[in-house]
């Protein structure tokens, strides 16, 4: 009964607003039941809407002295509001809209405000975004919130958002210059949001690595740290260029690989992607016009413009050669491990050796054992293959349900060391069998591969990435790359598992033992039609 | 002094099998009602798919990728910190947009894949409580970014499940808490996502059927 009345009175009040601001009025009475009713539904956004329209009337209407008066009563019910519901969407936005409209805004008192209401709830992000307003609004040193995260950290557990917010301000302070990597306190990049990409100099980078790992030997269950040190461990974003040019005499054709996947379809000179759906692929394919460079007498030097980056590469096809590259090599690159200077390559092995003193007091702490792992990469990924692999075993039995995470991690990574060990010996043999992989990536690294080695692994499909190892013509139906043999030995069962390799004419030999296919009747039939010049088929 | 986690427990006796006849009983008698407040929501990724020329795409992807963080993830604002919910607007649009290339997926996937809890539900950041709706919040995002395969589906099936109200229909939030139709619909659609065959098959990108999506010739990006 009680209950309907106050439905009853709330109601007639809603109604009478909606009323009132439909006939253009801007009364008192009109912020009296506004209130009225925000105060108990917050999160009422048409209410917030109208009150502001109210407020900005009001501004036309009465002095600035007023108008101050005015929102800073706004700001005194505002705070009521907080008070009963802290997490208002609604709430919140008014009070960022009312601060940015005071003629006489008290920023420090609005810091002061998000301290209380952090002290409360560290992970309240309302609190947390309008804090960076204010900050931003009013000039706060980066340098001070930097401190404010400090002691933050060192006081509270659930401290993911200060940890968060840590990222964001450290590039700041201490940016990483693009091209100097140990240089420290260049000016600030350019005023971009995405200020993570930016990375952070050395010398700091060296004693954020302690300050995390005071948190993470204080509580080993923190996990806000554990991902925190992983970005640390984690590199900059290569920049966007060429990085392969290859040429065939025989087909006719450039492909060009990008560092990143890229949208490189243009006017005049005809390039296609080769990932069948995507716009955006890091291989890309060129057919020249016939005669071009068939002559096996002449020779050709070849430059691929790229002139939305003002960047170019050659590459010089010799007489009496079919074939010819110009690329930049993973090993040069580094590009599966940090940058280590002298520094931190001392830094991460102590760092390395302190965890794993943790991980023997927590044996079942998940965190310990993959960021053991994430050390070893960063330190030497080839020299730690064997152990990365009993840890991703023990990480398996400890984190059961991310199982396949790390299948596909493990996976990742042995492909990275394949590709290394592969560059070391150039050879152009991708062979890597009976390592349990369930994924395959980095294809935009085999480009130049001629053969490949699958066998005895846990493979359930070919991407269609996989076409990124041969130029996937489809409308002129021509294979691009020399891809003879394939050796796959995983769990390969069904037609369209192989779809890819239908792109694929020169395929001449495919071994498919001990994959589930074979067991299919008919299945040597409907190979063949699938994959007319493949002349050798073991099943 | 170390942090608790935060989780559920799944009682015994809690749901452990689809009540689809009860769930289409309290949709159904859920408008009728006189004191509920009936919400229509609007799809607006269909709106804007059918009138993307009217925005500035360029600028829209410019604005979603400065919300990228250290973790992958996405916040409301840049700066802001990751959470499932911005999270699935954000791969949602890139890949309305044909810009799923831009995303870190396997850091994304992974801190999206540490949302399970030992309850099998999914929280929306971390150290926070599991809840239905980042079944559909966290799940589409994997599908999306090509690591469903990354949570365990068993687990995640079983708390959901028990998430419903054998008496009324309907899920909750979390076990044994009140059922409304918002976390029925993320229940149901993140079963579907976990290939429940009794649902039909739900797009993760726009969170409608399937069928109907083919109808009108609409195939977002996924990665694979």
């Amino acid at each position: 009964k009680e209950r309907e009345k106050k439905l009853q009175i709330y109601v007639a009040a809603r109604d009478a607003c909606f009323t009132k601001r439909k006939d253009g009025v801007f009364d008192d009475e009109a912020l009296q039941l506004t209130q009225q009713l925000l105060s108990s539904n917050p999160d009422f956004a048409t209410l917030w809407n109208y009150r502001r329209e109210i407020l900005l009337h009001l501004e036309t209407v009465r002095n600035q002295d007023e108008v101050q008066k005015i929102y800073e009563a706004e700001l005194s019910f505002l705070e009521s509001c907080l008070k009963v519901n802290p997490k208002s969407y609604g709430s919140w936005h008014h009070r960022g809209w009312v601060s940015a409209r005071l003629p006489r805004p008290d920023w420090a008192r609005e810091l002061s405000l998000c301290d209380r209401c952090l002290s409360l709830d560290d992970r309240n992000f309302h609190c947390w975004d309008y804090r960076r307003m204010v900050v931003k609004m009013s000039g706060v040193p980066v340098k001070q919130e930097l401190d404010f995260t400090d002691r933050l950290i060192g006081s509270n557990f659930s401290n993911y958002s200060s940890w968060h917010y840590r990222s964001t301000l450290l590039p700041l302070l201490h940016p990483q210059a693009p091209d100097t990597p140990s240089q420290c306190g260049n000016p600030p990049p350019s005023a971009s949001p995405q200020t993570h990409f930016h990375r952070v100099c050395e010398e700091q980078l060296l004693k954020e690595y302690e300050l995390v790992q005071n948190a993470f030997f204080t509580d080993p269950n923190d996990q806000s740290a554990w991902f925190y040190y992983r970005w640390l461990l984690g590199r900059a974003e290569r920049d966007e260029m060429i990085s392969c040019v290859y040429v065939s005499r025989e087909e006719e054709r450039v492909a060009v690989a990008f560092s990143r996947p890229v949208n490189a379809q243009s006017v005049g000179v005809e390039w296609q992607s080769v990932h069948p759906h995507f716009k955006n692929s890091p291989v890309w394919i060129c057919s020249l016009p016939p005669g071009t460079i068939s002559d096996v007498a002449n020779e050709h030097n070849l430059t691929v413009h790229w002139t939305e980056k003002h960047s170019h590469r050659d590459c010089a096809l010799y007489t009496g050669r079919s074939e010819s590259w110009c690329r930049d090599t993973a090993t040069d690159l580094e590009l599966f491990r940090s940058e280590l200077s002298v520094e931190k390559t001392s830094v991460l092995q102590s760092e390395l050796q302190s965890v794993r003193q943790l991980q023997e007091l927590e044996p079942l702490n998940k965190w310990c054992l993959l960021t053991i792992i994430l050390l070893m990469r960063a330190l030497d990924p080839l020299g730690y293959e064997k152990e990365t692999l009993a840890h991703f075993q023990t990480l398996k039995d400890v984190d059961s349900m991310r199982s396949a995470y790390y299948s596909d991690l493990c996976s990742k990574f042995m492909i990275e060391n394949t590709i290394l060990k592969m560059e070391y010996a150039e050879v152009r043999v991708f062979s890597i069998s009976d390592r349990k992989l369930t994924t395959l990536c980095h294809l935009d690294q085999l480009l130049l591969v001629t053969h490949i080695n699958l066998s005895s692994n846990q493979l359930q499909q070919l991407p269609p990435q996989f076409a990124m190892l041969q130029c996937l013509e489809v409308r002129i139906g021509t294979l691009f790359f020399l891809l003879f043999f394939i050796n796959l030995n995983s769990e390969i069962s069904t037609l369209a598992d192989l779809q890819p390799l239908a792109s694929c004419p020169k395929l001449k030999r495919l071994d498919l033992r001990g994959n589930p296919i074979t067991q299919t009747t008919n299945a040597e039939a409907e190979l063949a039609g699938l994959l007319p010049s493949v002349t050798d088929l073991l099943l | 002094m170390s942090a608790q986690l935060k989780d559920v427990i799944i009682k015994p006796d809690a749901p452990s099998s689809l009540l689809l006849d009860k769930h289409a009983d309290y949709i159904a008698a859920y408008g009728s009602k006189k004191d509920d407040y009936v919400s229509k929501s609007v799809s607006s990724s269909v709106l804007v798919q059918g009138k993307m020329d009217t925005i500035n795409v360029d600028k829209a992807v410019e604005f979603v990728l400065s919300c990228m963080n250290f973790d992958g993830g996405f916040g409301c604002r840049p700066g802001s910190e990751s959470h499932a919910g911005q999270i699935y607007c954000c791969t949602g649009f890139l890949s309305l947009t044909g810009q799923l290339h831009q995303l870190n997926a396997d850091l994304l996937g992974w801190w999206l894949c540490e949302r399970q809890l030992p309850s099998g539900g999914l929280n929306g950041r971390p150290e926070k409580l599991p809840d239905v709706c980042y079944s559909w919040w966290v799940l589409a995002s994997l599908k999306i970014i090509g690591r469903i395969h990354w949570i365990d589906k068993a687990k995640l099936r079983r708390f959901i499940l028990a998430c419903q109200d054998e008496e009324t229909g309907g899920f909750a939030d979390r076990p044994g808490d009140m059922v409304d139709p918002f976390h029925t619909l993320f229940g149901v659609a993140g079963l579907s996502l976990l290939g429940d065959e009794q649902i039909k098959a739900v797009n993760p990108v726009l969170c409608m059927p399937e069928d109907v999506l083919q109808r009108i010739g609409l195939q977002p990006d996924l990665l694979s």
